[in-house]
């Protein structure tokens, strides 16, 4: 058995705040930039939602 | 790269030559308003003889040829031109879509220069990716869904 001490009267422990870490803000930051680009791209027109096209370059890689 | 002349050309082409299909992957994706981007046009068709004549046309009209590429891809027919690499993917039959019935039903017209082309609907094309679950469609998924909630909250 426990000795009662341990559970009353004795120190709280104290609850630790998570600190929000740089990979949080960073998803936060880039939801944000997500959601102010489709609000961008639907703004416009649908005939006028067009700069989507990747070309291949000769490299082998794609470009815009 | 600004795709407007091609769907320009792609829409007169396609009218010219009657072929009724229907813009799907991540070409429609975009123009309904997903910031994706894509390499190629892929559309959903009727296989039919007729169909396919008209394709061949479409294709001649293009100064363009008619491949069926050998990896598993169902009822495709790839029409590219070298020139420009400009590609047009016609499928048959897609994962998740029952008929092309359906999908047109659902499907939005969009103006390009004088004529118009269907472009299959948000939903649609989500259905379809998550149906197809490879690599590339489950990558642009969380986007495409983004931008159906941003519609609809509109």
């Amino acid at each position: 058995m426990w000795p009662c001490s341990l559970f009353s009267g004795g120190r709280s422990v104290k609850k630790k705040k998570r600190k929000p870490n740089s990979g949080d803000a960073l998803k936060k930051e880039s939801e944000r930039a997500l959601v102010e680009q489709i609000r961008r791209q639907l703004a416009l027109a649908p005939s006028k939602r067009t700069n989507f096209l990747r070309v291949r370059l000769p490299n082998g890689g794609t470009s815009l | 790269m600004n795709a407007e002349p091609l769907l320009i050309l792609i829409a007169r082409t396609l009218a010219r030559q009657r072929l009724d299909v229907v813009l799907i992957g991540n070409a429609a994706a975009a123009i309904q308003g997903s910031p994706v981007t894509t390499m190629d046009f892929d559309f959903l068709f009727r296989k039919t003889p007729t169909n396919l004549a008209k394709l061949k046309r479409v294709a001649d009209d293009l100064g363009a040829m008619v491949l069926r590429p050998y990896y598993p891809a169902s009822q495709l027919y790839r029409v590219t031109r070298d020139r420009d690499g400009l590609q047009l993917d016609f499928m048959a039959k897609i994962d998740g879509i029952r008929s092309f019935e359906s999908l047109r039903g659902r499907a939005s017209s969009v103006s390009f220069g004088a004529h118009e082309l269907l472009v299959a609907s948000l939903a649609d094309i989500i259905r379809s990716k998550e149906r197809a679950g490879r690599e590339q469609d489950v990558a642009v998924l969380p986007i495409l869904r983004r931008t159906l909630r941003e519609k609809e909250e509109a």
